[in-house]
């Protein structure tokens, strides 16, 4: 009998002790919970802050000695409100520098969410917040850097509905967007708003730095008054980006942001900031002044409120892949199409036209690799090899007709713009053949028939 | 009179021309509007970006139009379409 009281006491003892500690992790967690915004609200005043902190002070030391900063700087730092757009390559060293000076308010906006081919340049997210939301996981990150600096994520896309009622509560936006489209929103809605725009960019191994709308200094539309041809943009996930080319671009946007904030300005004003990472050079182009004939900031403005920027710029507000679709539905074949042909044998030729690159990475063993761009210039290397291979095909055929050429790319795009090509070509600079392309590339293929194929 | 000068191509222009730098031989009195089509006349491909260019000549913006640059020995033109990655 006593025995059994003992025992029963430990296991009470156990479960006491187990209670503590869920309840301990419990307030932790709500501790840590930040209340992700999915569409705009109003919110509260910073609350003034007349003096430093003995914490204060010593967390700030570094920067409270310099003479260009000084005390009056990290009030006015404390005082102010920044809006990130973009929670990505730029964005995340810019939140981290914003936060760790001190600065009042930090906006974080961003409609995606963390994928692992983003880790290597968002250095706030980890491979744990992997499908969280990059406005939550952001925050959390600044959060644990400086938990006095007031944190407000937006899990939502900015549009013109939404964008004039977040900005007028900002004292400064940083654009770390990855679309044109949002360049134009946000450039519109800060000169609607009269708010300085920190605007940094990066792709591949460049990256390019203006404040826009600041001392009379000109717009981004001042600058570009025509967005350019869709077709004339790379985003990230087609040209490729260094992660750490962005970081110092955004690092650059900080230093910028924190030269505003604290009351010394920024001399970014009427200059294009240019960098080049390949040849580790900076560059710095004096800007034209505003001008008066700019349709958002000049004289006689048309645009008076914000408008449709996807139809603006002819593109969509995001740095996913467009689809293209320029052939008719006999001109494709899916993927599954496509594996039937392997696996019965036909006679064909597989042309893959990624750049090599690319082809290093990953590709399909029959295939052979003639860039795009080969095909458009005519490399008559290339074009020797291209009639080569036709031949050789032709020569398994039992049959008079065409030869079958199939043509991959990524995900089916460029694809579709080889066989344009190849049809120009056929029966004039090669032989005759029947040219198709595979919808959705190699992604497809991955994805629904090989699932130990790469994806990139 | 001709002068020589250094072209620097950037961003999407040097994915366009292939090139990120050239020496050129251009009259050294012109309009930016001619030096762009001297530019536009190597490199065809060039002429896509047009209406979305900064060009800049000793690292100074210059409007393309009807206005008017002389250029010396050695200068520095530069091509810089915007990026707009992140
Ligand atoms: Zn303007």
């Amino acid at each position: 009998m006593a025995e059994e009281v003992s025992c029963l006491k430990a296991r009470l003892m156990e479960k006491e002790k187990e209670i503590v500690a869920l309840k301990n992790k419990l307030a932790l967690e709500k501790n840590s919970l930040i209340d992700l915004q999915e569409k705009v609200t109003t919110l509260p005043p910073l609350k003034l802050k007349a003096a430093l902190s003995n914490e204060d002070i010593m967390r700030y030391s570094r920067q409270l000695i310099l003479p260009e900063f000084g005390v009056q700087g990290q009030l006015n730092l404390s005082q102010t409100s920044v809006l990130v757009v973009g929670c990505g390559g730029l964005g995340c060293p810019l939140a981290q520098y914003l936060a760790a000076a001190g600065i009042g308010r930090v906006g974080l906006l961003d409609y995606d969410e963390v994928e692992l081919s983003n880790l290597h340049r968002q250095v706030l997210h980890g491979e744990d917040s992997q499908g969280q939301a990059k406005a939550q996981s952001a925050a959390h990150a600044v959060r644990r850097l400086n938990s006095t600096v007031e944190c407000i994520p937006y899990h939502l896309q900015l549009s013109p509905e939404n964008a004039l009622q977040l900005i007028q509560q900002y004292d400064i936006v940083a654009d770390c967007s990855d679309n044109v489209p949002t360049r134009y929103l946000v450039n519109d809605a800060c000169v609607l708003s009269g708010k300085p725009l920190v605007s940094a960019s990066a792709l591949r191994m460049e990256g390019q730095l203006t404040v826009y709308n600041y001392r009379g200094g000109p717009c981004y539309r001042c600058l570009y008054p025509k967005p350019p041809p869709p077709e004339m943009v790379t985003n990230c996930s087609d040209g490729g980006i260094l992660g750490v080319v962005p970081g110092i671009m955004g690092c650059f946007q900080a230093l910028e942001v924190l030269k505003i904030a604290s009351g010394q300005g920024s001399s970014c004003g009427q200059q294009l900031l240019m960098f080049d990472a390949q040849d580790a050079k900076f560059r710095s182009i004096r800007l034209r002044s505003k001008q008066a004939s700019c349709a958002v900031c000049g004289e006689n403005p048309t645009v008076t409120h914000l408008v449709d920027y996807e139809k603006f710029c002819g593109s969509a507000a995001t740095d996913k892949c467009r689809r293209l679709s320029l052939l008719s539905k006999d001109q494709r074949v899916t993927v599954q199409e496509y594996k039937s042909i392997v696996d019965n044998t036909a006679a064909h030729l597989l042309l893959d036209v990624r750049p090599l690159v690319e082809v290093d990475i990953c590709h399909l063993p029959t295939s052979l690799n003639i860039p795009l761009s080969s095909l458009e210039d005519r490399k008559s290397e290339h074009i020797r090899v291209l009639k080569e291979r036709i031949g050789r095909v032709k020569e398994q055929m039992s049959n008079e007709s065409q030869v079958p050429v199939y043509v991959i790319c990524k995900l089916g795009n460029d694809s579709q713009k080889a066989v344009q090509v190849l049809e120009k070509m056929s029966g004039s600079e090669v032989d005759f053949v029947t040219v198709k392309d595979i919808c959705g590339g190699l992604m497809a293929w991955a994805q629904k028939i090989d699932p130990s194929f790469p994806q990139y | 009179m001709t002068t020589e000068v250094s072209v620097f191509y950037f961003a999407k222009s040097a994915e366009l021309t292939g090139l990120k730098s050239e020496t050129i031989r251009v009259a050294s009195e012109l309009t930016t509007v001619e030096l762009w089509q001297d530019l536009v006349s190597r490199h065809p491909r060039l002429s896509a970006v047009r209406d979305s260019v900064v060009l800049a000549v000793r690292q100074e913006y210059l409007a393309l139009g009807d206005v008017r640059v002389s250029l010396r020995d050695g200068d520095e033109v530069a091509v810089i379409p915007p990026l707009s990655g992140g």
